[in-house]
């Protein structure tokens, strides 16, 4: 089959799934699978052949030719839509089925084909008016998505948030789309590198995509929309769905001539974003918000390896600026999995105890092996540790920056590799503590009792997607082909580059220490066999009577390292302290406020409605007060028009 | 003749002072009729040689303004039983200090602004603007719908101060249609007012406002 036939298999198969999502799950499945694997087939052809696929529609839409062009970075990024958005389905099976959600399970089903359809249609245009419309419909889908469980509160504030900041970042790419059709006289897209006067319009695109990619300051919708999605949902979202922002970013630094210092504002915003949102993330209590903040984390990480890779070709196409730009690309992957993976865990964890707040769960590994395993796993992967494949992404990333250090404005650099070093250190920690919490140690309250394992469904999604983590981990020199496919579309000039020698090496490493690892289980599990296992009390501490309340918490374990971070999470605090020779109850409570929403918008908001109550209030419906406006505008405009004379 | 024409123009910017203060309906009615006579004899002071056309028009302004429209308003005050008292938004030591502080603006922005050589000795912008002013200070500061209309009234007068700027170059029907258009305003006003007064049984706009939006 060509390639063109495998597309539009996909499309058809993925429009199909959403039809019929409503009522019949299995065809949906099916569906969505047969789509996934179609999406798949055709992104893996494009980059293993090295050709675009290009076709444009003989009818119009919307006075436009439809033009897709699948080429090496959609179809990096296709992967992941087709990857997250297939073993997602599978676990969609088992965590929102008909029995447990039957107002929601169908409308469920239902917008995640469209989702998935969408976001392949976002990476596939080439239009500029297609794309706007999009990812117009990737928004409402994802809107709809995360609003399933409507019913609750929280999840519709955090959809209409979620809602709003999408559609300020879409009026910005509206803008910056317009602008570009009216520059070039049309709205196909394409490079033009050589049209150095439409270099301002990077920074348009950066605010437009910074919003959907989660970036620092732009961030504020992801915490909350994570946090109350459905957690097959959060997967995609945060697996996929912000790499369309990143995709969008990838894609035009590659068409559009960059303005000056676009390298260096791109990585000032990823080193922001890595730390800000890992040391948010270490603060959290909720498993899934801290999952959330990890991932404005790792989009710094990305955009630090992309920033480089601007600042590489603004340098003459050096060979370091190619090596963080393959890391970029590569941990884009990466996070995109193992983010899924340990979501698609979070979601087994709350459907097994209902709640996601850390303190109050502890001590699941014994109830659930298989979710902790995963979510170690999955754990280990995200926080670059050996032998996985985050540690790949972000070795290939200190390469190129250690190395654009030596000749290019060491000190900046340098300070970026220690803000990288920081932000990894924190990520290790949230994740000791979100690991440490929530599966160890023993259950803190009732929730915990009951907890029970998740279904195959669930588990095979998982270990599919743990699978993928551990194959880039062990063969990190698989992925670079794809890589130097994807990056010869992005500049030409980058074609056929070879593999950093240590890659092969680092492959051979990983499979030893993997070997290891696995040989030292199976020698542990054998002895523990051969002697028995005695169960203890964990963290008995030497109280002879401990409790599970005595425990750390979250907070405890995490006080020291986000307390350095206090200027700027702003810890809201509440405590009742024990008090005389019999006190009565004493609590403490702790929330970490989304500092940019809540500290800054919040009261900025706040202003604007003031002025607007004030203005309304102005509209009491006296003739002669309206007089009054009429005549102080006029004079306004006289002294306007007066001024400019003058001048 | 200069003389002539800036001393009608002073007495209808010392008229506008008076309208500010004057706190009765009557007396403010009297002020802008007076003031419509006053004005409608500019353009026979200000033509060398008295036209028939010049001198129709000066007719029916004094006519039109000094008495029947006037004679309109006093009729609406009578049927409509209106209050005599004006109950000012802006107070009347207020509205006269504003209205000064405003015609001395008046006469200082006609000096500053980029006029014609003949029109920088007559006091014609400087009146003009500050019937304008006084104008709309009557129409923000009164509440009443009759000294509203007074308001217009005035405004108009001023618009009708510009208009003689261009008394050379442009027919004076369009002078006449003006003035048209105000009588038929007066008119329906007087109606209105009528109708406000039976449907509500008051005619302070202030208590109107129920009727916004």
């Amino acid at each position: 089959m060509t390639l063109g036939g495998w597309i539009a298999l996909a499309l058809a198969l993925l429009l199909g799934g959403g039809l019929a999502g409503l009522r019949l799950p299995r065809v949906w499945l099916g569906c969505t699978l047969g789509g996934t694997v179609a999406l798949l087939v055709a992104a893996f052809t494009t980059l293993g052949v090295g050709v675009d696929w290009v076709w444009q529609s003989p009818w119009s839409l919307g006075g436009e030719r439809v033009h897709l062009r699948l080429d090496g970075i959609s179809a990096w990024f296709l992967t992941l839509v087709a990857v997250v958005g297939g073993t997602g389905a599978v676990y969609a099976r088992g965590y929102w089925p008909d029995q447990a959600q039957p107002e929601s399970a169908g409308r469920g089903r239902a917008w995640w084909s469209v989702l998935v359809l969408c976001m392949a249609l976002v990476l596939l245009c080439s239009n500029g008016l297609h794309f706007l419309m999009a990812w117009e419909a990737f928004a409402l889908a994802g809107f709809f998505l995360i609003t399933l469980d409507r019913a609750r509160r929280e999840t519709r504030a955090a959809g209409w948030l979620y809602l709003g900041a999408s559609h300020a970042g879409t009026l910005g790419l509206f803008a910056f789309f317009s602008m570009l059709a009216a520059r070039t006289g049309s709205w196909e897209l394409g490079p033009m590198r050589s049209a150095t006067e439409l270099a301002p319009l990077f920074w348009v695109a950066l605010f437009g995509f910074g919003v959907k990619a989660g970036l620092f300051p732009l961030h504020i919708w992801l915490p909350s929309a994570h946090t109350n999605a459905p957690s097959h949902v959060s997967a995609i979202l945060s697996g996929v769905a912000i790499k369309m922002g990143l995709y969008g970013l990838v894609r035009f630094s590659g068409w559009l001539p960059l303005p000056k210092g676009a390298g260096w504002v791109v990585l000032g915003l990823g080193v922001a974003s890595a730390l800000m949102g890992a040391a948010f993330a270490l603060a959290q209590n909720d498993l899934k918000r801290l999952l959330a903040y990890c991932s404005v984390e790792n989009m710094g990480v990305i955009l630090i390896g992309l920033g480089a890779g601007l600042l590489g070709l603004a340098d003459g196409g050096a060979s370091w600026g190619r090596m963080a730009m393959a890391a970029a690309l590569l941990h884009a992957w990466n996070h995109g999995l193992f983010k899924s993976l340990l979501f698609l865990g979070a979601g087994s964890v709350l459907h097994a105890t209902g709640t996601r707040e850390m303190s109050r769960l502890g001590g699941l590994w014994r109830a659930m092996p298989w979710t902790a395993g995963l979510f170690a796993f999955g754990a280990v992967a995200i926080c670059a540790l050996p032998p996985l494949n985050g540690f790949v992404s972000e070795w290939l990333l200190y390469l190129g920056l250690f190395e654009s250090a030596a000749g290019h404005a060491p000190v900046a650099i340098v300070a970026a590799i220690i803000a990288l070093g920081v932000t990894g250190a924190l990520a290790l920690a949230a994740f000791v503590k979100a690991g440490a919490v929530v599966f160890l140690g023993a259950g803190r309250t009732r929730a915990t009792r009951d907890a029970h394992e998740c279904g195959w469904w669930m588990r095979g999604s998982m270990l599919a997607l743990a699978g993928l983590c551990a194959l880039i981990g062990v063969m990190p020199l698989a992925p670079w082909f794809f890589i130097t496919r994807s990056l010869a579309s992005w500049e030409p000039g980058w074609s056929g580059i070879e593999s950093p020698p240590p890659l092969a090496t680092l492959g051979l490493l990983h499979l030893a220490v993997a070997l290891a690892f696995v040989l030292a289980a199976l020698a542990l599990w054998r002895r523990a066999q051969a002697k028995g296992i005695r169960r203890e009390l964990t963290w008995d501490c030497g109280y002879s009577a401990p409790s599970a309340r005595m425990q750390y918490t979250g907070g405890s374990f995490a006080a020291i390292a986000s307390g350095w971070f206090r200027w700027v999470l702003r810890p809201e605090r509440q405590m009742r302290r024990p008090r005389g020779l019999f006190p009565a109850q004493s609590s403490r409570v702790e929330r970490v406020p989304e500092t940019v929403l809540e500290r800054v918008l919040g009261p900025a908001g706040g202003v604007v409605m003031a002025a607007s109550a004030w203005v309304r209030q102005r509209q009491r419906g006296h003739l002669p007060d309206y007089i009054l406006y009429l005549v102080a505008g006029l004079v306004a405009v006289g002294a306007l028009v007066l001024a400019g004379s003058w001048r | 003749m200069n003389e002539s024409l800036n001393l009608l123009v002073a007495l209808a910017m010392g008229l506008n002072l008076v309208a500010l203060g004057s706190s009765r309906l009557p007396s403010l009615i009297r002020v802008v009729a007076l003031q419509g006579m006053v004005l409608g004899l500019v353009p026979l002071v200000m033509e060398h040689e008295v036209r028939g056309m010049v001198v129709l028009v000066a007719v029916a302004t004094v006519a039109m303004k000094g008495l029947v429209i006037p004679g309109l308003l006093r009729r609406a005050m009578r049927t409509a039983n209106i209050d005599r008292d004006l109950f000012p938004l802006v107070g009347f030591l207020p509205s006269l200090l504003i209205g000064a502080a405003g015609t001395i603006g008046a006469v200082v922005l006609a000096r500053w602004l980029p006029l014609l050589p003949e029109h920088h000795e007559t006091l014609l912008v400087s009146g003009a603007l500050a019937s304008v002013f006084t104008g709309l200070l009557l129409l923000i500061g009164r509440s009443k719908a009759i000294s509203q209309v007074c308001g217009y009234l005035v405004l108009e007068n001023g618009i009708y101060l510009f208009g003689m700027l261009l008394l050379g170059s442009t027919p004076l029907l369009v002078e006449g249609g003006i003035l048209l258009d105000l009588t038929v305003a007066v008119f329906v006003i007087g109606i209105i007012v009528d109708r406000i007064q039976r449907a509500f049984d008051t005619l302070d706009t202030r208590k109107l406002t129920v009727l916004r939006e």
